[in-house]
């Protein structure tokens, strides 16, 4: 309706912008009064199909109220007997109010949609029989602008390409939360959304990261991609300086696995999708959380110089403890915290970062010590940090190739309270309880150098490559190749 | 994990298992019916204020009452023993490893009595994802709950002897006592109803053994050192640690030291199945052919066919645990499926809990053996001397009858030569049944290794880490604790509390 509308009007302006040169260009001092008489003619013609028009436009708008209207009622409860639904706020689609009869833009012009995904191949050089092929992630985004200062956002993403009780992948739902503008500089923002840790956990689509993979310390030390329920406030000032506090779930110690009996992880891939790092394994993604303690977060970032931006951030609260016999209680007042700060910089064709992460879960004395000999018990400690260097090495049209080198250490269990540390086996042990399948128990902790490049097609679609060395776990060596997306 | 968290109710008669549940529902009908008719003939009792419910009071009596027996000499507790942890008195039945039972307490039963400790823990039985087999009561799994179970041992000719309910029915009649309080909980009109009235009786008996605090205590050592009451020796907690370690004793696995969700305590066994090649017990009268009573020499001529029995198999009979011989009753409605016809099943047993392990002896369903430490040193043996593919001529123990300790096999045939079918206690067909992928059934061997996972001082410290598992520990008076000989037999002289 509203293109109708717009192209009645594009016409309108069409005939009178010929009608205004035909008038002007007319030789009238040496004009016969014939062609004169034509001319008024043709002029009075053209006004009867001006003012046709006219009227055709505005039974054009007329209708099209009418039409929004009865959209409206169809939208609005029929049953008067429901008044309080028929009050609330409808949160999914705008109702103009009822004084409103002249066109206004359609919901679809508030709604937006994105995606993102990335599809992957790793392959363990030292054994190609654990080679694997992944569409990690396919993520579609649903946003939506209830008005200039108010927007819900949400992401919905199928992790490993088939969610079913008997497959591997995961539906989930990533963010969903509503962000309020409460001023030019400060907002609030409630519901699930994503926490403001590091470069990778709030900007994670594949675009925007150098890697096949993402890097071991936002995935194993900051648990991206990790979002908490919660209520935040953010804002800037002029000198550049973003901040954000708020309040959100924490993590929840219960279901912590003191008996693996086999290695919870093989080899890199696993590593990542394991949920076996401390912060994985006991985040909640607001799946019936609990939340009779929750944690606060701060984040502090600087981009008020050209190319650097600096970034900060701390989040703590008290976890879901352990659980224990009623005649046997354990302590129940383990603290979670997380931090970490981070720089990245863009000199010329460079991209330059860094980042540190920490975690720390307090008074683990008792719970680990209760369990003697167990290969995983819980980390008083544990830490990461990398160093990453890439470069625009060649760009033409919108093809971009960047190779980059990364360095990075993560220590799932730098240190122990209760427990000399996990009793990790030596030599071969069985992988699963089918027999035959033998390795080593991995360490918790690594080096590893990674080495590859970035190839934008276009700014949204890249190719990956790249080879990982692992000092430590050097099993885990591979060979990785990727195909992401964002839009 | 997706775990369930189920808090005691506060209600005792109501406890955190299927049967407390149905309990507390017949409980709500009967309290319904009560207020409905003034009172009927078979209102389930009503617990009391404190202590023991008036079912649990009658199932108590009943769980006791020896003249409920053909014979007149036994009852649930004759081979469910409270002292012994609710498992047999190894010291009666002549030493078999299997109870006497019948009209003149002279047949031999097939299995070792278990410990009735922790049983009301036991969830339904199940078969989940991948095939992983739960719960069922009964070493087999074959009763839908512990009343369905607590039916079963009145009617079988081996134990109990009586022919059927009413015969049940009829000597509670006789039994003054028992009548009485059963009257008094049920009603006197349901004796007429025999069937019923053996339903009432199991559901009694399961409501004691639910209710009664023996059954369940919690108060082992180990419970008092996780209470911090209490130190464990440093060959104890040495001892828990191997346990709990995946490479070396992996006991954890099946007998997890952590709650599962059936309980808030952990109760050392998850309540699955596994076949873990058990040698064959000749000490079990039915492991013979033409089977005859040791006490009487009558046939035992009810000893049952076996499933899936190739015509080429060593033996006739073989206990084959899930999937057969014994089969649940019909009137068990939600009993596990006949499971004959799943052969890859054969050969696994319930995992049983280790509370209560060291007075609990002999091991196995079969009894095989008499002490904890020759149940690991068999263990941790299990592939190495054991395996004929490993070892093409395993010789017999030698003089000291320790085939740990001289290198010989725990496989031998009736005449105690070596078999060479190593899994003798299995159809030869079943072999490809038994676990071996995990620890410590020395799986390392298939990758090289020859060792067994724990040495001779590791399996003592293990032994006496499951020492601390018995109930009743006074960390006031540690001296009064019950400690048996295989105990003290391992305890080093490292083991004094640090």
């Amino acid at each position: 309706m509203t293109r109708t509308v717009a192209r009645i009007g594009l016409l309108v302006t069409f005939v009178v912008g010929l009608a205004g040169p035909a008038g002007a260009v007319a030789p009238a001092p040496a004009a016969s009064d014939d062609t004169i008489a034509v001319l008024r003619h043709q002029l009075e013609a053209v006004q009867a199909q001006l003012r046709e028009l006219a009227q055709q436009n505005k039974e054009l708008v007329s209708r099209q109220a009418a039409l929004e209207q009865e959209l409206r009622q169809q939208r609005e409860p029929a049953s008067p007997a429901a008044p309080a639904l028929a009050a609330a706020p409808n949160a999914s689609i705008p109702v103009p109010s009822a004084a409103t009869t002249a066109p206004t833009p359609s919901a679809s012009d508030k709604v937006r949609m994105w995606g993102y995904g990335e599809a992957y191949y790793a392959n363990p050089t030292s054994d190609h029989t654990k080679a694997q092929a992944d569409l990690a992630r396919a993520v579609f985004g649903i946003g939506y602008l209830f008005d200039e200062r108010t927007e819900f956002n949400s992401e919905f993403e199928v992790e490993h390409a088939v969610a079913s009780a008997s497959d591997v992948g995961e539906f989930e739902v990533e963010q969903f939360y509503v962000d309020h503008q409460v001023s030019d500089r400060v907002g609030v923002r409630a519901g699930l959304f994503l926490m403001p840790f590091g470069m990778l956990n709030e900007h994670h689509e594949p675009t925007n990261y150098y890697g096949v993979q993402r890097n071991f310390v936002e995935t194993l030390i900051i648990p991206s991609t990790w979002r908490e329920g919660g209520v935040g406030v953010h804002g800037n000032t002029e000198s550049g300086i973003d901040w954000n506090f708020g309040v959100t779930t924490g993590f929840d110690l219960s279901k912590w696995n003191f008996t693996p009996e086999f290695p919870l992880y093989t080899t890199a891939l696993d590593l990542e999708n394991s949920d076996s790092a401390p912060l994985q394994a006991s985040h909640q993604e607001l799946a019936l959380a609990n939340a009779h303690d929750l944690s606060q977060y701060l984040s502090i970032r600087y981009s008020g110089i050209p190319g650097l931006s600096l970034g900060a951030a701390i989040s703590t609260g008290k976890a879901v403890p352990v659980p224990a016999p009623p005649n046997a209680p354990l302590p129940d007042n383990q603290r979670v915290t997380l931090w970490e700060g981070h720089a990245r910089w863009t000199p010329g064709g460079f991209d330059l970062s860094a980042l540190y992460a920490r975690g720390t879960i307090s008074n683990l004395a008792a719970v680990n010590a209760a369990v003697p000999g167990s290969p995983n018990p819980i980390p008083s400690s544990f830490y990461g940090y990398f160093v990453q260097g890439a470069y625009n090495l060649w760009e033409r049209n919108e093809y971009r190739l960047a190779p980059f080198v990364r360095y990075e250490r993560y220590d799932l269990g730098a240190s122990y309270e209760g427990t000399p540390g996990p009793a990790i086996p030596s030599g071969l042990v069985p992988l699963s309880a089918a027999p035959g399948q033998y390795g080593y128990w991995p360490r918790n902790q690594d080096r590893v150098w990674t080495a590859g490049t970035n190839f934008y097609v276009t700014p949204h679609v890249v190719l990956k490559a790249d080879y990982q060395w692992f000092q430590v776990n050097t099993d885990f060596n591979r060979i990785d190749l990727g195909l992401g997306l964002s839009f | 994990m997706s775990r369930t968290d189920r808090r005691v109710a506060p209600f005792p008669a109501v406890r955190e298992t299927p049967l407390g549940f149905l309990t507390g529902a017949a409980l709500l009908i009967s309290i319904l019916t009560l207020a409905a008719c003034g009172g009927a003939s078979r209102n389930a009792p009503i617990p009391a204020a404190n202590g023991l419910s008036s079912a649990a009071k009658v199932g108590q009596a009943l769980f006791f009452d020896k003249s409920l027996s053909a014979s007149g000499q036994q009852s649930c507790g004759t081979c469910h023993v409270p002292a012994f942890a609710f498992a047999g008195d190894p010291a009666v039945d002549h030493g078999l490893p299997i109870p006497l039972g019948g009209p003149h307490m002279d047949l031999t039963g097939f299995r070792n009595s278990p410990s009735l400790t922790y049983a009301s823990f036991t969830p339904p039985f199940s078969i989940g994802a991948g095939g992983k087999v739960t719960g069922g009561f009964f070493r087999d799994g074959r009763s839908s709950s512990l009343a369905a179970q607590a039916m079963d041992p009145f009617v079988t000719p081996f134990e109990m002897a009586n022919q059927n309910a009413a015969e049940v029915v009829e000597r509670l009649r006789n039994s003054a006592a028992t009548l009485a309080l059963f009257s008094a909980a049920y009603g006197s009109a349901v004796l007429d109803n025999p069937d019923l009235a053996l339903q009432d009786i199991g559901l009694a008996i399961a409501a004691f053994e639910t209710e009664d605090p023996s059954f369940h205590l919690f108060t082992s050592k180990y419970d008092a050192w996780l209470a911090g009451k209490t130190q464990l020796t440093v060959q104890e907690q040495h001892g828990l640690a191997l346990f709990n370690n995946p490479a070396k004793g992996n006991c954890t696995a099946c007998h997890p030291s952590q709650p599962q969700g059936y309980s808030e305590h952990a109760l050392f066994t998850d309540f699955t199945y596994d076949n873990v090649g058990i040698p064959r017990n000749w000490a079990i009268p039915a492991n013979h052919a033409n089977p005859v009573s040791p006490v009487s020499g009558v046939p035992l001529n009810y000893v049952p066919i076996s499933p899936n029995i190739t015509a080429d198999a060593e033996y006739g009979y073989y206990d084959l645990g899930i999937c057969g011989p014994f089969q649940p009753t019909a009137s068990d409605v939600h009993a596990r499926p006949d499971l004959t016809a799943s052969p890859s099943l054969c050969g696994r047993f319930k995992v049983p809990t280790l509370r209560n392990i060291a007075i609990t002896a002999p091991y196995f369903h079969n009894g095989a053996f008499v002490t904890l430490r020759e149940v690991i040193e068999w263990y941790v043996t299990r592939d190495i001397n054991n395996n004929v593919g490993n070892n093409p001529t395993p010789v017999a123990a030698g003089p000291s009858g320790n085939p740990y300790a001289s290198g010989g096999t725990f496989y031998v045939a009736a005449d105690g030569t070596p078999d060479l079918n190593q899994y003798n206690d299995l159809p030869v067909a079943f072999d490809a049944n038994v676990n071996i992928g995990e620890v410590p059934y020395t799986p390392p061997r298939l990758a090289g290794g020859q060792a067994p996972t724990l040495t001779s001082a590791e399996i003592d410290a293990v032994v006496t880490f499951l020492c601390t598992l018995t109930d009743g520990y006074d960390p006031t008076n540690p001296a009064a604790y019950n400690v048996p000989a295989q105990c003290t037999a391992v305890a080093s002289s490292q083991g004094s509390s640090p």
